[in-house]
């Protein structure tokens, strides 16, 4: 009875399991080794270089570059489209069925790809006919038209403002699920004892949000390190390398300069970088548990 | 189970007095007027899209993007159809993104299925191992893959595409398919085996049709991740024929560089797909998107 069903399991589990392991365990652990390489992508042969690529990256200034423009790109993917989906969400909860109309069009940018993102704020920013310009100059304020996107100093936030437009709308559905599930109970209770509105938000929503907030930016966090495409169809990381993130630098040296071993440096820090971002996330939800317990 | 219904219902009763959750908040047409404007504002740069696809190249340079259209002009749709290769870029798409859906799902019900009702020592270490996937950026595995669809032959094929979707789709179907199999009571699988079936037909008889609002959630995810992917087709893809859409719209920028309107229509091609699965799925969509944020 019980050997057939591990017979069973077996099975079962070998198709997912092997190519589980063949194209995804097995390539991000042979970065480990290709980052101690000088592999360029085609050679058959290549040479053992230790931890040079690791050594001329902490001297490389583009890497640092990169590096700080992926804080940057984390730390306003922890801020934007938490606030604005809080706000949003706690705008359009218990509205009736009217507001589900405008939630479905809040909801839309989660559909759009990344790539078709990133070509539609292209728009936004335009120099001659977009948006934020046509606004600017319809008020008098010619002067501050600028062609944003070309400018080093706004080109990186241009591109995470289009990118938080879309995160936005995904925290914005798991906050409105979060407010779905806490106990009407505990926010009457708080009106009866004379809470405003302002005072329910503050001391008994926010902190029964608690378990969609650890959610929520934990997933802008992780989809932060992973951004790319819209990077790749507005900036390329450019002008200057001044909107590079390390997704942007890694692809630049193993795609562009086929600087495949140094490229899996990238890849390996890349890694480890995202290992503290799980252990933070962890201890933070099982914080939030305990809380509940 | 019961308590839960109760509160909700009472809450609710609550909630049409208009006695607690509203007062204190704005008026409801100023509550309204704010949202329309953010809305609009929201939407700008979708709605822009649909305009500059109406418009010719001289329209925009004369009156930009954000006037209505003279007349509803599908030029730009028949140009990106035509010469820009949108029927190809959308095929190719097609192609990786359906077997890729479908594959990853299939996979996912044999390990959810296996490691919530088959489970055994440390079924528990495995599942944690498979869902570990979920949070590693793909760029980690970027350089690797690259050799290995070099060495198999298949760079710069579908093929290639439609192996890493199904690989990196497994980690999100083994959890939700773990989860969802795990609420079905072990009873049904019991009165399976008395009845004299095997693992197989308790799965592909029993469970999978128990299974199919999953699966719903599973295939709305799916498609869309991976009609919207970007990523790989950039490392993978060469020639302009396996390009899929997301690819063949951002090669457009250079041969069409200063036809928007053109782009614009490859942009709303690529987004029609999708936004078709968001409009009638939505509820499953959203479903999706939440698992596993709410407790309870």
């Amino acid at each position: 009875m019980n050997k057939t069903r591990y017979w069973w399991a077996t099975l079962f589990l070998i198709p997912p399991l092997s190519v589980y392991l063949a194209f995804v365990v097995f390539p991000l652990l042979s970065s480990f080794y290709y980052s101690l390489t000088d592999w360029n992508g085609f050679a058959v042969d290549y040479n053992f270089v230790g931890l040079k690529n690791f050594e001329k990256l902490f001297r490389d200034p583009l890497f640092s570059n990169a590096a700080g423009n992926t804080i940057i790109w984390t730390i306003a993917a922890i801020v934007i489209p938490t606030v604005a989906g809080l706000t949003l969400a706690l705008a359009m909860y218990e509205r009736g069925v009217f507001a589900n109309f405008y939630k479905s069009l809040f909801y839309l940018p989660i559909s759009l790809a990344l790539a078709v993102i990133g070509q539609i704020w292209l728009w936004i920013y335009q120099p001659n006919w977009g948006l934020i310009n046509t606004l600017l100059r319809g008020v008098g304020l010619d002067d501050l038209a600028l062609a944003w996107l070309a400018k080093p100093q706004y080109a990186l936030i241009g591109v995470i403002i289009a990118w938080a437009w879309q995160q936005t709308a995904l925290s914005m559905v798991i906050f409105l699920a979060g407010l779905t599930a806490i106990p009407q109970e505990l926010i009457e209770a708080a009106h009866i004892d004379g809470a405003n509105y302002s005072q329910r938000v503050r001391r008994v929503i926010i902190p029964l949000l608690a378990p969609a907030s650890v959610v929520v930016i934990a997933l802008a966090v992780i989809n932060s390190l992973k951004s790319f495409d819209v990077l790749y169809v507005m900036t390329r990381g450019g002008p200057f390398h001044s909107s590079d993130n390390l997704a942007m630098f890694m692809y630049n040296e193993s795609f562009q300069k086929y600087n495949m071993g140094y490229g899996s440096a990238i890849a390996v820090v890349l890694f480890l970088i995202t290992l503290a971002v799980i252990a933070v996330y962890f201890r933070q939800s099982a914080n939030v548990e305990r809380l509940y317990d | 189970m019961t308590k839960s219904l109760m509160v909700k219902s009472r809450a609710r009763l609550g909630n049409t007095s208009g006695a607690n959750s509203a007062s204190g908040r704005l008026p409801i047409f100023i509550f309204y007027g704010l949202l329309t404007i953010i809305v609009v504002l929201y939407s700008a740069p979708s709605i822009g899209v649909l305009l500059a696809s109406f418009k010719s190249t001289s329209e925009i340079s004369q009156v930009g993007v954000w006037t209505m259209p003279r007349a509803f002009d599908l030029a730009n749709y028949i140009e990106a159809w035509n010469r820009g290769n949108a029927a190809i870029y959308i095929r190719n798409s097609f192609l990786v993104t359906l077997p890729a859906t479908a594959v990853s799902i299939s996979l996912g019900v044999l390990a959810g299925y296996t490691l919530s009702k088959l489970t055994f020592r440390g079924s528990n270490a495995l599942f944690i191992f498979f869902v570990a996937g979920l949070f590693f950026p793909p760029q980690i595995a970027l350089i690797p893959l690259f050799r290995i669809f070099n060495d198999l032959g298949l760079y710069d094929t579908l093929w290639s595409l439609i192996i890493i979707h199904v690989a990196f789709g497994i980690p999100i179907c083994t959890l939700i398919l773990k989860n969802f199999f795990a609420a079905v009571p072990t009873a049904i699988r019991e009165a399976g085996i008395i009845d004299g079936a095997n693992e197989w037909q308790i799965l592909t008889r029993l469970m999978l049709p128990l299974s199919l609002p999953a699966l719903a959630v599973l295939t709305t995810l799916q498609f869309t991740w991976i009609w919207n992917d970007f990523l790989w087709p950039v490392i993978l893809i060469r020639s302009d024929e396996m390009r899929t859409v997301m690819v063949g719209l951002a090669s457009l920028k250079g041969q069409y560089s200063v036809a928007y309107g053109v782009q614009s229509a490859m942009a709303v091609y690529a987004s029609i797909p999708t936004l078709l699965v968001f409009v009638f799925f939505q509820r499953y969509f959203i479903r999706g998107l939440t698992f596993g944020s709410v407790k309870g």
